[in-house]
């Protein structure tokens, strides 16, 4: 259960602004989504995704609010401010620099 | 960029510290609900109900870390748990509290005495001399060869203050004290004569009237006077009316113009006055034409003119010294001009002795520190179990470090607020102990500034002190102590390695300290045993001053002092009697250039100087001055003989080559002498130097009292009598008040008394670092002897072991005391060396004394391994006490 490198940590505060991008979810939607998303690939643990949403929350980028479930449970539901969409907007520029980057070095090895 | 989004982190920050359960309770329901969620995933997925709540649990690892981690980005974790820190800490402080009383005690006394100094430096130092732009005042002095800082001659004074181009205002003081009679009983009142702009130059405004203009300083006039606010009130019960009203001052008529705010006397070279509102009445200076300029005794203060610098204005004035010599050869020639700030002439003397003394006290500080530290050291050795717990349990290692400073901090402000307690006792008796003549002493307060300083230090100490067994307690090795269970914890060889440097440290430092104050040692008792040039002991000694008014000729003022002395040389007990202008080491007022010495040429750009004093027959023999060649004064050295002087030894020597050559050689004060003007030289006495630490002797002249070219007001009664001081003070009153009831005797007291204040200054210093030197050697010797006794206590198996294999007690001595002997010659030497090096710091504090004088050195060197063997002794002598039995079974 170690904590997430800084790289994986930036890249898991990308995820969840760019899920929450889509409608206001609670933590464990979250998570799912973000696995199904990708194919079952991306395993979020929870000691990682609930201090980052705590983070997200005291930057400004989300507001929570305790709403109901289809099942009728209560649970926390986690939405993007207008920041949040700022800051996603910048995150993805960033990452898409980044992998660009990435996949230039990568390509220039193989010839 | 995007407001509301402050608003939102200001709103959940303060929620998160306001409603703190609030927010855990619903960080709590969180994780639940989404164990929920991932129990009825599994469900689905098809496990049992035991199998998917396990899984989901599983899953989602540590709830209480994700919790703490989920606080911590709240931020306001830090506050939260740094009360929780400090409550704890408090706690585990409380458990053992000796140990927190050591502490607290040795730093509170540690951060008390760097307050303590510190509110000295700040009043003396730090803050701004009391006036409007203190920073453009400036004295002006003359300068020579001899005389590096000497008074300026009033007409002198009076060209340069009517050529001057770089200063707004130039005054010249000088001291004249007055009786005041009329109101009351007499009263002797300490008095300057000003000129014009004096309080403009201070930058100080009267409270009424009007100050001195340059119509005042004519001689015809000049029967002014201005009132200090304490006279205004004690005096003349701070009349409003009071402009224009006579007062008598020395039975003359002055006429009130002005009253003052309480100013603060910005300090005087010649019969000075400490600084501070010690000043009773000032009046205006004159300028007398007949006087010539050879008589030099205005002190010079300027005020610098917006934009021009100290050393424009020094060019300035050595540019008008110059055209002054050229214009009057005989008087002026080979002085130069020297201009120093007003801050610079007041402080500068004690500034060094000042910054030695914070060096010291925070010596002081840093070995407690280090003795803190050793103590935290041992200390998370012993909790090392409770520390391994606490990670075991998920407390991370960041935690654990400021859960460890959170104690230190504790300690530490206990000890700074303690310390600020002792702070605010130890200035009082700070001032207490300060020199009489110590600069700026009324500035002295514990103010907000010096709690601010003993608050930061308090701060700096606790994390200097804490940060070690903190990241030490955090490097716990988890496994290895739970392993040891039981067994009690053992120092891994690290941490013994930081204690030793600890120790090491500390007793180095405690050395630097104690040579120090052992080289100031030295030198007071180097000056103690100077020989003072006359003998002190059973010298009684008072000062009287005679009205202008009363005894207007210089033949009246004559008169009185024949039969003064007459007086009291017939006093029962009485050995020698006499009357002279001046008393041995208490700085000279009157000083004189420019006389000519018959058939000797002075070398080239200088001029013949020495200060001039008037003496009786027998004021000699009563202070103790040994006559080295010619003879003392006699009855017969008055108007109806030739003129006569006596010079001092360093006169003779400079002037004439040797005292020899000097007897019967003659001088005069006249460019055109005639065979009158003429003073033949028909003793020479002994050196007495201007104060007891000064480095040389400097020229001096003496007329017999019969023939002054000017009477002397002012003059100083020396008896010496081996009788009951008090005696001998009411029988030399009442001589002088059987020939004038209304003269005031002031100043009463023995020589012994002024010498002894004359050493105050060297003696406060070596109080002060002799002090915190003992200070540092009990926290390095308690050093020791935790270190040392903290290794016994760990090898306690071992020692039982080797008694149990036939060791006797003396070796096991031997081996402890040879440890912490071994670890602390270390120290030692790094503590001389360091001293080496720091020694000429001190240099000018000393006094004939080498800064690496070998003694000293040596001395130290020696008793701190003493110390050393002494702290390891007892510790040593429990290991003794090792039962073996005891030891083997254990194992």
């Amino acid at each position: 259960m170690s904590k997430p490198s800084d790289l994986l940590q930036g890249t898991l505060d990308l995820l969840i602004l760019r899920t929450l991008a889509l409608e206001p979810m609670h933590g464990w939607a979250i998570a799912r989504r973000i696995q199904q998303a990708s194919n079952e690939v991306l395993q979020i643990t929870q000691g990682a995704l609930y201090p980052a949403l705590h983070r997200l929350e005291q930057q400004g980028w989300l507001r929570a609010q305790w709403r109901n479930t289809e099942t009728g449970r209560e649970a926390k539901f986690y939405a993007l401010t207008r920041a949040g969409r700022a800051q996603l907007e910048k995150e993805l520029a960033q990452w898409e620099r980044l992998s660009g980057a990435v996949a230039l070095v990568i390509r220039m090895a193989e010839e | 960029m995007h407001p509301e989004r402050w608003l939102d982190i200001a709103r959940l920050r303060l929620r998160s510290l306001v409603r703190r359960g609030q927010v855990e309770r619903e960080l709590d329901k969180e994780l639940r609900f989404h164990l929920e969620q991932e129990t009825d995933a599994n469900l689905r997925s098809g496990m049992t109900p035991s199998e998917a709540r396990l899984a989901a649990i599983r899953r989602l690892g540590g709830v209480a870390r994700i919790g703490e981690e989920c606080r911590e980005m709240r931020r306001t974790g830090y506050i939260e748990n740094f009360l929780h820190d400090l409550r704890y800490a408090a706690r585990t402080l409380a458990k053992t509290p000796g140990f927190a009383l050591v502490i607290v005690l040795t730093l509170a006394l540690s951060i008390g005495a760097n307050s303590a100094i510190f509110s000295v430096i700040d009043g003396v130092l730090l803050q701004p001399l009391p006036y409007p732009q203190a920073d453009r005042i400036v004295r002006i002095f003359f300068s020579s060869h001899t005389f590096p800082k000497f008074p300026m001659n009033p007409l002198d004074l009076r060209d340069v203050r009517a050529r001057n181009r770089s200063f707004g205002v130039i005054a010249g003081i000088t001291r004249d004290d007055h009786q005041l009679s009329g109101v009351g009983r007499p009263e002797r009142l300490t008095a300057f004569a000003i000129t014009a702009g004096y309080f403009r130059m201070l930058g100080i405004h009267p409270a009424l009237g009007r100050e001195f203009t340059t119509e005042d300083e004519l001689p015809a006039r000049g029967k002014q006077v201005i009132l200090s606010d304490r006279i205004w009130r004690t005096r003349f019960g701070a009349d409003r009316q009071i402009l224009g009203r006579t007062i008598l001052l020395d039975d003359a008529p002055f006429t009130v113009v002005g009253v003052m705010p309480p100013v603060a006397h910005p300090g005087n070279e010649y019969h000075a006055v400490a600084d501070g509102d010690t000043v009773d009445v000032w009046t205006p200076f004159t300028f007398h034409e007949d006087n010539g300029r050879g008589s030099h005794f205005a002190e010079v203060f300027a005020r610098l003119k917006p934009g021009v610098t100290l050393a424009q204005a020094q060019a300035d004035m050595d540019a008008q010294v110059a055209q002054l010599a050229r214009e009057h050869p005989g008087t002026t020639r080979g002085w130069r001009a020297l201009v120093l700030p007003l801050y610079q002439e007041l402080v500068g003397p004690i500034r060094r002795m000042l910054l030695v003394l914070l060096g010291a006290v925070g010596l002081v500080l840093l070995i407690a520190c280090a003795n803190s530290a050793n103590l935290l050291l041992a200390r998370a050795t012993a909790r090392q179990r409770e520390i391994a717990v606490r990670a075991a349990l998920g407390a991370g290692r960041s935690r654990l470090v400021r859960q460890m400073l959170a104690e230190s901090l504790l300690i530490s402000l206990l000890g700074g607020a303690l310390g600020a307690g002792m702070a605010v006792g130890g200035v009082r008796a700070l001032v207490a102990l300060l020199p009489a003549d110590f600069p700026r002493a009324t500035d002295i307060h514990v103010n907000a500034a010096v709690f601010a300083f003993t608050f930061l230090i308090a701060l700096a100490t606790g994390l200097l002190f804490g940060v070690a067994p903190a990241m030490q307690a955090a490097r716990t090795d988890l496994q290895q102590v739970l392993r040891e269970g039981g067994r009690g914890s053992t120092a891994g060889a690290r941490q013994l390695h930081l204690r030793d440097v600890l120790l090491v440290g500390e007793v180095s430092l405690a050395c630097v300290l104690s040579i120090g104050a052992g080289l100031m040692l030295r030198s007071f008792v180097n000056i103690l045993h100077t020989d003072p040039g006359f003998r002190p002991e059973r010298v009684m000694t008072a000062s009287i001053s005679l009205p202008d008014a009363k005894y207007q000729k210089p033949k009246d003022k004559i008169g009185f002092y024949i039969r003064l002395k007459r007086h009291l040389g017939a006093l029962p007990g009485v050995r020698a009697a006499g009357l002279g202008s001046d008393l041995p080491w208490t700085g000279y007022d009157d000083n004189i250039s420019g006389f000519t010495i018959e058939g000797r040429q002075p070398p080239p750009g200088q001029q013949f100087h020495a200060r001039y004093h008037a003496a009786s027959e027998d004021y000699f023999r009563a202070l103790g001055i040994p006559l080295v060649r010619g003879r003392f004064f006699t009855p017969h050295d008055d108007l109806s003989a030739s003129p006569v002087i006596i010079i001092n030894r360093i006169m003779a020597r400079m002037y004439w080559g040797s005292e020899d050559a000097a007897v019967g050689g003659r001088i005069t004060f006249e460019d055109h002498p005639k065979p009158a003007d003429w003073f033949t030289v028909v003793g020479v006495v002994g050196d007495v130097k201007d104060r007891p630490n000064s480095a040389a002797a400097t020229p001096a002249i003496w007329w017999p009292l019969l023939q002054t070219p000017f009477g002397f007001p002012e003059m100083a009664i020396v008896v010496r009598a081996p009788r009951d001081p008090a005696q001998i003070a009411a029988a030399v009153r009442g001589a002088v008040q059987s020939i004038d009831p209304e003269l005031a005797v002031a100043d009463l007291k023995q020589m012994d008394e002024v010498a002894g204040k004359t050493f105050s200054t060297p003696r406060f210093a070596l109080f002060l670092v002799g002090l915190f030197a003992v200070l540092a050697g009990l926290l390095a010797a308690i050093g020791i002897y935790g270190v040392i006794s903290y290794s016994v206590t760990q090898r306690t198996h071992e020692f039982g072991l080797r008694m149990a294999l036939g060791a006797r007690p003396a070796d096991v001595v031997r081996q402890v005391v040879g440890q912490g002997v071994r670890l602390a010659a270390v120290g030692i030497v790094l503590g001389l060396a360091g001293a080496l090096a720091l020694g000429r710091l001190l240099r000018s504090l000393l006094y004939h004394v080498g800064a690496a004088d070998p003694l000293t050195f040596v001395l130290v060197a020696v008793c701190a391994v003493a110390i050393a063997a002494i702290a390891c002794y007892v510790p040593a002598w429990r290991a003794t006490m090792a039962d073996p039995m005891a030891a083997l079974r254990a194992e």
